[in-house]
């Protein structure tokens, strides 16, 4: 679709977006409820007990480090804790739901009355837009539905169906925007920053391909000016940011034009499709579900006191906005900069640690290879950044010898290259293959005069003009020394003998 | 007590004493029980299923402690009959439903595994109720129980099976579940001591749940020092049930012998003067009350208007929870599943409506019809209000009161078929124990009297503070020996002649 096509359209409509979003607790070593491990895939049904398969008469017990993870949650996002809180029982049938009922939260959730600051856009355009949350609760997920017989393993045409029940109990945490989000890019970029802020929390490795962060869209079309709010369709089924921010596009498009042609937007959940580029209809009619909620009788309500949420508040770590703005601050980091490496926790922990390591006067340098050669490294080899073979002593240690003029920065991407091979020191390959960079000025002298009279035309025209020459000059004498020579000593005395 | 003729009249106490001091082996108590069992299972139709295997395994074991002179655990050896909604590994646990009467249990029921380790020897799964539901053991798919009193009559219920097998001896003592009156009730019209603990003193995992927030396991005994010995074994935080409190739990026994002398004892006058309460009972409770005042008790009345309201408020909350418990026999995971669904739907309204009995079916609509929207507030809402005001109740009472004396039944044992045809009626048989459900106390029942006309028992509760189950034992202990009455059910007496 036209992005055109979309902006015209947000000139006559404001879109009215709240988001719904879950994620599993995945970095919890059990499930919400039992002591079941909590992983991704695996033989169907080998993660499984009496509770997490509702066995007549096993009981749930809830998972103290799942309710800490939520209010640490809450926390993040300036949320009201509640003092007085607990699960209720949201009843209906469905066979990839043991019990026939989810142990969920009702009218009393764990966080309430949150926002997250969300900045939008880049340069002149970017802008900050707040977005409320309504609510963060607790649940248990649902075990998995294969179908099998019929095509792409959807349920229509389907022979018979198999239930994995791996994932039934895993904690997941819903979370609920207000209905403040005016864009594609707004819903896109809020969904992105949560992510981070989940990560550096360490709740949830947030993997949208693989489910464990997945997000749903409420989304309406209004006239520009208009209070009311127009009537929503529920969007699902969006695995990436990108389909996110693609589906309500598709979306708003799509309601616009129904208006436009004189039609109505019906009520509806409607399926985004990512390769055929569009949203259907996914139940004709929302269904009356009649959900019957109770307080959840097998365990008792939470009572938090102040002194607890204040320990749970100690436990907050610095989130990747302060991170961000402190690298700009403190080094002098490029704001972009120094975003990409605040919103990933690992690799700030990387670059904080070779900062540390270097001198804070050299971050700068530093962020240009952790965001460059080692990002670079970390995509070719697929490899996480603990275990790339290249610790921040070793980055460090390179960005010292470079700093000092030891080596040039060409030498030091071979040397990065080797050390990443072998896991060698930076200083041990440089002495090992003899890459001390010359700055003796006598030496590269000698060099420059045998040059200049092997090529007495090139001379000529440097000195007729062509000023631009002297970095072919430079390349010349580089590569007679083997690329060991102090590039900046080389540019100045070539520039002494062939401008006199 | 008359000295016991045979090994299966012997208390659960008399059998372990006797296998510690080697005049008795495991094996041969658990042979009497099964004998006892098969003699008499053909007319009272106690139990869903014997378990000879899992009674002799576990009676060798003692017997191989006693021979190598280890100590023995306080139940060594002790015959004991198990509720069919408790799991055990190795038998069925059926609830008495036709939807679970092929589920084995993959797991242990934390009660009967703190049972088996502190020496009791099952002898087998006991009639009940179908999931619960009911005040005389005729809702159970498998047939009705038949109270060892009168084999015309009904054990009460919903765990009839475990109070007929003690009754009549089959087992010296059995557990079961009591969500309304469920033990307490049976307790009474079988002659037996009858316990439902204080909510979150026994572990409720492993126990298929009726009503969570109102169900408990408690013992059936012929005397009050073997409940208080079940208790003891059974009750504690259990890890597996975060309802279950972390209270320390007192030796029950030690204090049985202390009676009562200045225990202030509240007999409940409004409960006595209840339209439908029989005559003889309630001559039974004010003489039991009499009893406890010439042994030195502070008699005194008392009334309790808001727990009239309880049977309401039960019949809401109750249902409420067992349709939601009761979701998860879907025919999808275990249990009874038709053959030839159409689809998801067909299955689980064909499975369900084929696995469930009548009554069962009223409860989970009764309960569904609660919770919709719409309802919630009329029903549930204002039903959870009237616990609130009957739990404030209580405990305005107990400031008072040390112990509270009432009715368990407001009749002796009815007649099978007499008020089967008519819930409601059915329903008042629990009207004196559902107070305690809701408000979450401990009480016992006790046997006070034979009725002059029918021969029945008739039981008396004795209600304590949470928590306060040895206070309630003291009393009911007291009164037991003050009044000495012989519990022998007919049925018996024809066995020991």
């Amino acid at each position: 679709m036209a992005k055109d096509r979309l902006n015209e359209v947000l000139e006559r409509y404001e879109a009215v977006i709240g988001l719904e979003i879950h994620t599993e607790l995945t970095s919890l070593n059990s499930k919400m409820f039992c002591g079941c491990p909590v992983e991704f895939g695996g033989e169907p049904n080998t993660r499984v007990c009496p509770v997490c398969l509702g066995m007549p008469g096993a009981l749930p017990v809830p998972n103290q480090a799942a309710v800490e993870a939520t209010v640490l949650a809450g926390l993040a996002l300036e949320c009201e804790i509640a003092r007085f809180s607990q699960f209720h029982r949201k009843n209906y049938f469905y066979p990839d739901m043991p019990k026939n009922y989810q142990i969920s939260q009702y009218d009393l959730p764990f966080c309430a009355h949150g926002h997250l600051d969300v900045e939008v856009g880049e340069g002149d355009a970017a802008y900050v837009t707040r977005i409320g949350i309504t609510r963060i609760h607790l649940e248990e997920d649902t075990g998995k539905m294969i179908h099998v017989g019929g095509s792409e393993g959807r349920i229509a045409g389907a022979d018979h169906s198999l239930v994995d029940f791996n994932r039934a109990g895993t904690p997941l945490i819903e979370l609920v925007t207000e209905p403040d989000i005016r864009t594609p890019e707004e819903a896109r970029r809020f969904a992105q920053t949560l992510r981070t802020i989940f990560l550096a929390l360490g709740i949830s490795d947030c993997s949208m391909e693989e489910g464990s962060m997945r997000v749903d869209a409420n989304v309406s079309i209004r006239p520009r000016g208009a209070v009311e709010l127009g009537t929503k369709a529920e969007v699902k089924n969006m695995n990436s940011f990108k389909a996110l921010h693609d589906a309500l596009a598709y979306e708003i498009v799509r309601q616009a034009d129904l208006v436009d042609a004189g039609g109505r937007v019906v009520q509806e959940t409607r399926h985004w499709d990512a390769a055929a580029k569009r949203t259907s209809a996914l139940r004709s009619k929302e269904e009356a579900h009649d959900y019957r909620y109770f307080p959840e009788p097998d365990m008792v309500p939470f009572e938090f006191t102040e002194e607890w949420i204040a320990a749970i508040r100690e436990r907050l770590p610095e989130l990747p906005a302060a991170r961000r703005d402190r690298y700009v601050q403190t080094f002098g980091l490029p704001k972009h900069d120094a975003r990409l490496i605040a919103e990933d926790v690992p690799l700030a922990q990387f670059f904080e640690q070779a900062v540390d390591a270097a001198g804070a006067k050299l971050a700068k340098p530093v962020a240009n290879w952790v965001l460059g050669e080692l990002s670079a490294h970390l995509n070719a080899t697929g490899a996480a950044v603990g275990s790339c073979g290249i610790t921040p002593e070793m980055l460090a240690e390179l960005v010292v010898l470079v700093d000092e003029g030891t080596i040039s920065g060409k030498q030091a991407k071979e040397v990065f290259a080797e050390m990443a091979e072998s896991g060698d020191m930076p200083a041990a390959i440089v002495e090992r293959r003899g890459m001390r960079q010359v700055s003796d000025t006598g030496a590269i002298e000698a060099v420059v005069v045998k040059v200049l009279a092997e090529h007495p035309a090139e001379v000529e025209s440097y000195r007729s003009g062509k000023s631009g020459l002297i970095g072919w000059f430079v390349g010349q004498v580089m590569r007679e020394m083997r690329g060991q020579a102090n590039p900046a000593v080389v540019n100045e005395v070539l520039k002494q003998h062939l401008d006199q | 007590m008359a000295e016991p003729r045979r090994i299966v009249d012997m208390t659960g106490a008399q059998i372990a004493d006797a296998i510690a001091r080697k005049e008795l082996s495991a094996r041969e108590a658990a042979e009497a029980a099964l004998a006892e069992i098969e003699a008499l299972e053909p007319r009272v139709h106690a139990f869903n299923q014997v378990t000879p295997e899992l009674a002799l395994q576990a009676a060798e074991r003692i017997d191989a402690m006693v021979a190598s002179g280890e100590s023995l655990p306080p139940l060594a050896g002790v015959p004991v009959a198990i509720k069919d909604n408790m799991n055990l590994i190795g038998t069925r646990t059926t609830c008495s439903s036709r939807i679970l009467e092929n589920y084995e249990s993959v797991y242990t029921c934390t009660a009967v595994e703190r049972l088996l380790a502190a020496g009791a020897v099952p002898v087998g799964k006991c009639n009940m109720d179908e999931f619960a539901f009911g005040s005389s053991t005729e809702n159970s798919a498998f047939g009705p129980t038949r109270n060892p009193w009168d084999l015309e009559r009904v054990p009460g219920g919903s765990s009839g099976g475990s109070a007929a097998a003690v009754a009549a001896r089959m087992a010296a003592v059995s557990l079961g579940s009591d969500t309304g009156g469920s033990i307490r009730q049976p307790g009474a019209l079988t002659g037996t001591v009858a316990v439902k603990p204080t909510y979150g003193r026994v572990s409720r995992y492993g126990l298929v749940a009726f009503a969570s927030s109102l169900d408990q396991i408690g013992p059936f005994a012929r005397t009050v020092e073997d409940a208080a010995a079940v208790l003891q074994a059974i009750a504690g935080k259990d890890p597996m049930d975060a309802t279950s409190v972390d209270e320390p739990v007192p030796d029950y026994r030690a204090g049985l012998e202390a009676g009562v002398e200045g225990l202030r004892v509240g007999l409940v006058t409004d409960m006595l003067e209840m339209e439908g309460c029989a005559g003889e009972v309630r001559a039974a409770v004010e003489n039991a009350a009499r009893v406890l005042a010439d042994l030195g008790a502070e008699v005194g009345e008392v009334e309790l208007p808001m727990s009239r309201h309880g049977l309401s408020a039960y019949y809401v909350i109750g249902p409420a929870e067992a349709s939601s418990n009761l979701a998860r026999f879907d025919g999808i995971r275990y249990g009874h599943r038709v053959k030839d669904a159409e689809d998801v739907l067909d299955l689980y309204m064909r499975s369900r409506a084929e696995g469930f009995g009548p009554e069962t079916i009223r409860r989970v609509m009764l309960g569904t019809y609660a919770l919709s929207a719409g309802y919630y507030e009329a029903y549930y809402g204002q039903a959870q209000k009237t616990r609130t005001l009957i739990i404030r109740e209580f405990a305005d009472a107990f400031e008072r009161f040390d112990v509270l004396l009432t009715p368990t039944s407001p009749t002796v044992a009815f007649g099978i078929g007499e008020k089967a045809s008519d819930p409601l009626a059915m329903y008042l048989s629990d009207v004196y124990t559902i107070p305690l459900n809701l408000a979450g106390l401990p009480g016992i029942s006790v046997p006070v009297a034979l009725c002059s006309e029918s021969g029945l028992p008739i039981g008396a509760q004795i209600a304590a503070r949470h928590f306060d189950e040895a206070t309630m034992f003291r009393a009911a202990a007291a009164l037991e020996r003050a009044l000495g009455l012989d519990m022998t059910p007919p049925l018996v007496a024809e066995r020991q002649r």
